[in-house]
């Protein structure tokens, strides 16, 4: 690819900045502090009407995955579609919070696959988790404390990003090792060291951070979208196993984290983003899965189809068997 | 063949390094970024280069850091591993 094709971190076409003000998350988790769940939500319902119905550049920016998620549906029926994934979205932060304020116990968790992620782990190459901006991941990390294991999480955070993290609250320590993607080197040192040491490391595989160099583009929901491939680089490297593990709201304070998918990298495969493809594309399966089971529970606001995808590494079909 | 010949020749051929020769790398040229312009996949790559062709590990960032950063280090990085 031409260096001329690359985007920069700032043009890149999402942030994590948050909607609303400062003052109105302080208010949502007051709310949480003295009403509880259901009355954040009730207000929340609110909130999200407004912003689905007279905020109409806020309301598009969910239409780019609900246009592929629901074809056939008409404006009408987006706007619905709109207002169910903004809602899920709301939720999802003030479950956060809750677990953060009212603490773990808020919450239940049910885990599917914790034999397999033990055993995963026992093999003692490290471990890779690859999660992604569904369900609630950090109501889910918080409930992989039985690994005992020290998780590292790969993780930027911009500027006029005022969610607070749920371990945040309260002024609890923070559980994990935060690896910033803009540190030296993008961080892969640091993520050689946690699976070198046998840790877990953490990693979101449907969005991109730094450079887009380290993309390649497979097909999900109908259309290629650029999916980052460096985790995948980094299990064919040390020989760690990757667990696709995916979190959904099963209930008001209930969670279910699903090991929804192993991905197994062989050693060796030679450079260049093409040998990646079959990988990524485990990967991109699972969660259009994912999104058949929970449409509202994916959560990129973005438009990950920019036509811009097309330039991205093709997927080679001689690579596409595993 | 030297340590740092062995290095330029592997990261040439196995790092594929266009339009540059074994001979053109400078040993104390940074080997990302602005010098011979390797990235973080590159780094990930020469990590596990190193271990293939050398033995030697380099296990987090505190070692690979300072040993990362030019023929040079990396060089004096591998001698010092062999040696210990």
């Amino acid at each position: 690819m031409s260096s001329s094709k690359q985007k920069t971190a700032g043009e890149k076409s999402w942030n994590s900045r948050s909607v609303g003000a400062a003052w109105q998350h302080r208010f949502f988790y007051g709310l949480i502090r003295f009403g509880g769940r259901r009355v954040a939500y009730a207000m929340l319902a609110l909130v999200v009407l407004y912003y689905v119905l007279l905020r109409p550049d806020q309301r598009r920016k969910s239409e780019f995955y609900l246009r592929r998620r629901f074809p056939e549906a008409k404006k009408t029926m987006l706007l619905l579609h709109s207002y169910r994934m903004s809602l899920a979205l709301g939720k999802s932060l003030i479950d956060r919070a809750v677990v953060g304020i009212l603490g773990p116990s808020s919450t239940q968790v049910t885990l599917r696959g914790r034999e397999e992620l033990l055993s995963l782990l026992d093999e003692g190459k490290g471990l890779i988790l690859i999660t992604a901006h569904a369900g609630s991941w950090q109501t889910a990390m918080a409930a992989l404390d039985f690994l005992q294991q020290p998780v590292s999480l790969l993780m930027q955070r911009e500027a006029g990003d005022i969610d607070r993290h749920y371990f945040e609250h309260g002024g609890r320590e923070c559980p994990f090792r935060i690896i910033d993607p803009s540190g030296y080197l993008g961080g892969a040192l640091e993520m050689i060291g946690v699976l070198k040491a046998g840790e877990i490391l953490s990693v979101m595989g449907d969005r991109m951070l730094g450079s887009d160099r380290n993309a390649v583009a497979v097909d999900f929901l109908g259309a290629p979208v650029p999916f980052p491939f460096s985790a995948y680089k980094l299990a064919s490297a040390t020989g760690a196993p990757i667990g696709v593990l995916l979190s959904a709201k099963t209930g008001i304070d209930r969670y279910e984290l699903r090991l929804a998918r192993v991905i197994r990298v062989p050693a060796g495969l030679r450079r260049g983003s093409a040998a990646f493809v079959p990988y990524v594309r485990q990967f991109a399966e699972t969660l259009e899965d994912y999104t058949r089971q929970h449409p509202y529970q994916f959560f990129n606001f973005y438009d990950m189809w920019d036509s811009e995808s097309a330039a991205w590494p093709a997927a080679d079909p001689s690579n596409n068997k595993e | 063949m030297s340590i740092k010949e062995s290095l330029k020749q592997i990261l040439v051929e196995e790092l594929n390094l266009e339009d540059m020769t074994p001979e053109e790398i400078e040993d104390d040229a940074p080997l990302f970024g602005e010098g011979l312009g390797l990235d973080s996949l590159d780094a990930v790559e020469l990590v596990v280069l190193v271990q293939k062709h050398f033995g030697v590990e380099i296990k987090d960032m505190d070692e690979g850091r300072p040993a990362l950063q030019s023929i040079n280090t990396l060089a004096a990085f591998i001698e010092a591993k062999r040696v210990a």
